[in-house]
């Protein structure tokens, strides 16, 4: 469930970072006023994904990194 | 300048400058790896013609902005040109981070066994498919057909060192953030303050991000250690590349908002430059996850 949390997060952040592209590539004071508002939710969602993967790292929801993908090994 | 006239400019050196610098620069290098006596030398001389070409030539385009040669056409073709660099960038990243999920969820689990097992090859004695791979052989093994590889003792721990610049590079964003609200508000002092932040924290990411290169490398985490040392280096070290470009094109933006070369309404060369450090910061938050933690 975490993972899943996660993934959406990290598609909201690309997708304000997107938008801000967007404004920027419009210009003027309307692409301008965009690009900022856009740049505002990717850096707010950014510390939420931070704060989310500490939590389920600490509460052992997600697990670091390692994976032992041959079953004859002990973990 | 009148809308209706495109912008055209004189004639320039900076191009063919440019083109010998970076001649010199490829020509030097690889004959470096080839171990010719003059290649370094010449690495350093080809860098150098790229560098003052830059400064020469982007100081021009500041100079010709800041005399109010351009009109709105020239600014939009600005605007496109940022968009194919980007387009570009995004292409460059996406690749490696390509590369990086196909090693681990397809090939290395393949080389394992996976799937129907077509894909498996009787590999060497010990082999197991792990991710990272520190388990699969003892430390300084050199393989069945003879190259001396570097198997890592430890694994890169994502808490740390990584959490800890992930931390700092969040905290740019929102220091530059309220310079780009400074910015827009016209408020020099402010812009000045948070750019400073801004530089000062994108300096301490490096400085940690080579402390932590120091401590994966006595670990034996080699561009060597097989498919997650090659993958870990050409992603974070890729990125720390682009840091240090950031960081140099804050620090521009610094001297040119000094100057007063930006107002509330027109200041396309902060917004390109920020852009890219959103970009930057979002690409290591990418890395944090996908490299380091799951």
């Amino acid at each position: 469930m975490s993972s899943v949390i996660i993934i959406v997060i990290i598609v909201g952040i690309l997708l304000a970072l997107g938008s801000g592209l967007l404004g920027l590539l419009r210009g003027g004071s309307g692409g301008s006023d965009k690009m900022f508002r856009s740049l505002v939710i990717r850096v707010a969602l950014s510390l939420f994904l931070f704060g989310v993967l500490m939590l389920s790292g600490y509460m052992g929801w997600i697990e670091p990194n390692i994976v032992v993908m041959d079953a004859t090994v002990a973990k | 300048m009148s809308e209706k006239q495109y912008y055209i400019p004189d004639g320039t050196y900076w191009p063919i400058i440019g083109s010998i610098g970076i001649s010199i620069l490829l020509i030097g290098f690889a004959n470096q790896m080839h171990g010719v006596s003059w290649g370094s030398s010449a690495m350093v001389l080809g860098f150098a013609i790229t560098i003052f070409m830059l400064f020469g030539w982007l100081g021009q385009v500041v100079n010709e902005s800041v005399n109010g040669q351009y009109n709105q056409q020239v600014d939009r073709s600005f605007r496109w040109g940022m968009s194919w660099f980007i387009f570009s960038e995004v292409m460059f990243f996406a690749a490696f981070f390509g590369a990086l999920f196909y090693a681990r969820t397809l090939s290395v689990p393949w080389l394992g066994g996976a799937d129907n097992n077509v894909f498996t090859p009787d590999l060497w004695n010990g082999f197991s498919a792990t991710w990272q791979q520190i388990a699969f052989t003892t430390p300084g093994t050199t393989l069945q057909s003879g190259t001396a590889i570097s198997i890592p003792t430890k694994l890169v721990e994502a808490t740390g060192l990584p959490a800890l610049n992930t931390i700092l590079l969040l905290l740019s964003g929102v220091t530059l953030t309220f310079a780009h609200h400074a910015l827009r508000s016209s408020k020099r002092n402010q812009i000045i303050g948070w750019l400073v932040a801004t530089i000062a924290l994108g300096v301490a990411f490096l400085g940690f991000q080579v402390l932590e290169y120091g401590h994966a490398y006595a670990d034996g985490l080699k561009l060597t250690s097989g498919i997650y040392g090659s993958t870990f280096y050409m992603l974070t070290g890729f990125h720390g590349f682009h840091v240090t470009l950031g960081v140099i094109m804050l620090t521009v933006i610094l001297f040119r908002v000094q100057k007063g070369h930006f107002d509330a309404d027109n200041h396309f060369a902060f917004e390109g430059v920020a852009w890219y450090w959103h970009f930057v910061d979002v690409v290591w938050l990418g890395l944090f996850v996908f490299v380091y933690w799951v």
